[in-house]
């Protein structure tokens, strides 16, 4: 590496300073939030000098979010970030367009206005990377160099491990999937709306991979029992949950809880039941037990949930995990608490792509997103990452329309609510609110790297 | 700490998403106040009581009405952090209300009896 430190010093108080600065314009904002909004865009002044170029890969929540982050934190650093996106999807916010609560429109951001001015915009995509040469390659062929990087291209939905699938069938013949778009959620609604007011019978299904929001399966299937029970079409309505695993949760107060809620919804589960086919056209799904029986089952509505897996440009890297539970997926082989590459310390990991057990979310980035900067910063500067990651995640789990349960859980599984108040396993208007109103503007202070 | 923070940073978001709105809404509280510092013998005290019931009033109706526009209702209240929230923004809700009706009212509000009007002396 050829990162040349300049006078690298290290001091909170600047930081300390733009923050006391921010509160004291926040307290003025019914009558000056144009003005405020303006004057905390500007980057504070920077903690740390370096002329180290770093490379990010990917412009979803958490490229943003370190991007805004290391701008402002950082003096003379070149900054480049690579992905191809203008749009930038609000994807938590998936899940209530595809059960009818916002509008399609709510959950599309332009990537443009939550950069930062200063940092240099590759629109192109990382095919690969090859680190021992401290390079990234993108699709176009370009080949950009980095003193570090961040890799935080999120993960690969791999529909293609469906026989049979097509994402552009979403929303036809009762095919639904929340996952692929804001297009895709959209679709996903009026399926359900067209589903609840003719009932039937509905497969709800769980892949047996890693899973970004690994609640949007169960909050899919709560939200259909709601919405049909608002149509009055329940009881002439079948609703089952095909897992591949043999749980539907991998926190088992969560797992056990939604299981006796299901049993109450009248919600069977199958467990170990994978599904590896579709026929759009008849409305005929395969599903695959442990022991190689394939059972194919009829529908009327199916939510479909993908495997996923790292993109082919991680995947097929050296910087893959190699060995483990992780590298079938092809999942960045990072440190679990320091977020750093295990064998590349100039490599750091953010969001969907870490091969680290649980945690593919928006809270996730919330709570790594500033530890990732910090440690990269403590690097840059000649020193050992100085933060540890406990793994924190969080899902507010629609229950029905108007009530939810707030999750947060760590590495270990244990229930860490963020206000000890907050009761994690009850149903609530406060967690409800939450997911309706007020996390989209806490996703935006992420991306913007305030908090 | 971090969650007051946090929570500071989603008031200012939201309140980027409702910029004309709140800007529509600081004119009219600044023509407001101006209307009533600038009138001559405003009863500011006068108009207090009736302000602070009508601040009341839209802090009542808020812990109907919040619910149902955030499309929930009011049984949905599962425990005691859901009715905290509900009374916390149905509180704001009146405080706003009462922001605007005082000035509004004193503004308005007819001369004091006992005012120099009258050509008695005081």
């Amino acid at each position: 590496m050829t990162t040349r430190i300049q006078d690298a010093t290290v001091t909170a108080a600047p930081t300390d300073i733009g923050r006391r600065r921010f509160m004291l314009r926040a307290s003025a904002l019914p009558l000056g939030a144009a003005a405020l909004s303006a004057a905390t865009s500007r980057p504070a002044r920077a903690a740390v000098k370096t002329s180290a170029h770093i490379v990010i890969a990917g412009s979803g929540l958490g490229g943003v979010a370190i991007a805004n982050r290391l701008s402002r934190e950082l003096d003379g650093a070149k900054i480049t970030i690579v992905d191809r996106k203008e749009i930038h999807n609000y994807q938590p916010g998936y899940t209530l367009v595809a059960t009818g609560i916002w509008p399609v429109a709510k959950v599309s951001d332009r990537n443009a206005d939550l950069l930062p001015g200063r940092v240099e915009w590759v629109k192109d995509m990382a095919a690969g990377f090859d680190p021992d040469a401290n390079t990234l390659v993108t699709e176009g062929g370009q080949r950009i160099r980095y003193d570090y990087l961040v890799v935080a291209t999120g993960l690969h939905l791999d529909f293609a491990q469906i026989d049979g699938m097509d994402v552009s069938a979403i929303g036809a013949n009762g095919l639904t999937s929340v996952y692929p778009g804001p297009q895709a959620a959209q679709a996903t609604w009026l399926a359900m709306d067209a589903f609840r007011r003719q009932g039937g019978e509905a497969l709800m299904t769980l892949p047996a991979t890693p899973l970004k929001c690994a609640g949007a399966p169960l909050k899919m299937t709560f939200m259909l029992v709601d919405r049909l029970r608002e149509a009055g079409m329940r009881a002439s309505s079948k609703v089952g949950f095909h897992s591949a695993l043999d749980n539907i949760f991998s926190v088992k107060p969560v797992n056990d809880d939604v299981l006796r809620r299901w049993a109450d919804l009248d919600v069977p589960v199958t467990f170990n039941s994978k599904l590896v086919g579709i026929d759009i056209g008849a409305r005929r799904a395969t599903f695959l037990t442990p022991e190689g029986e394939r059972n194919e089952l009829g529908y009327d509505f199916i939510h479909v949930v993908p495997p996923m897996r790292a993109p082919d440009a991680v995947k097929n890297s050296p910087l893959a995990w190699q060995d483990g539970p992780f590298a079938a997926g092809g999942w960045l082989e990072v440190d679990k608490d320091t977020l750093r590459h295990r064998r590349y310390p100039n490599v750091f990991g953010l969001g969907d792509i870490n091969g680290t057990p649980r945690g593919k979310t928006a809270a996730t980035i919330k709570k790594s997103a500033p530890l990732v900067a910090r440690n990269l910063i403590d690097v840059i500067a000649g020193g050992e990452p100085s933060q540890r990651f406990d793994g924190y995640t969080s899902c507010p789990l629609l229950l029905r329309e108007g009530s939810a349960l707030l999750v947060e859980f760590d590495y270990e599984g244990r229930l860490v609510p963020s206000l000890p108040m907050i009761e994690p396993l009850q149903d609530s208007y406060f967690a409800w609110l939450m997911k309706y109103r007020l996390l989209k503007p806490a996703y935006m202070a992420v991306a913007k790297g305030r908090v | 700490m971090y969650e007051i923070w946090l929570g500071l940073n989603i008031v200012f978001e939201l309140a980027l998403t409702a910029l004309p709105w709140l800007g529509g809404a600081a004119a009219v509280w600044i023509a407001l106040m101006s209307a009533a510092l600038l009138r001559r013998h405003a009863h500011w005290r006068e108009a207090l009581p009736a302000s602070l019931v009508i601040g009341a009033t839209f802090a009542a109706l808020a812990v109907w009405l919040v619910p149902f526009v955030t499309r929930s209702s009011i049984s949905e209240m599962g425990y005691w952090v859901d009715w905290a929230n509900l009374i916390g923004l149905s509180v704001a809700v009146g405080g706003l209300a009462f922001a605007f009706v005082w000035p509004l009212l004193t503004a308005v509000s007819g001369p004091r009896q006992d005012t120099p009007t009258s050509g008695q002396p005081t």
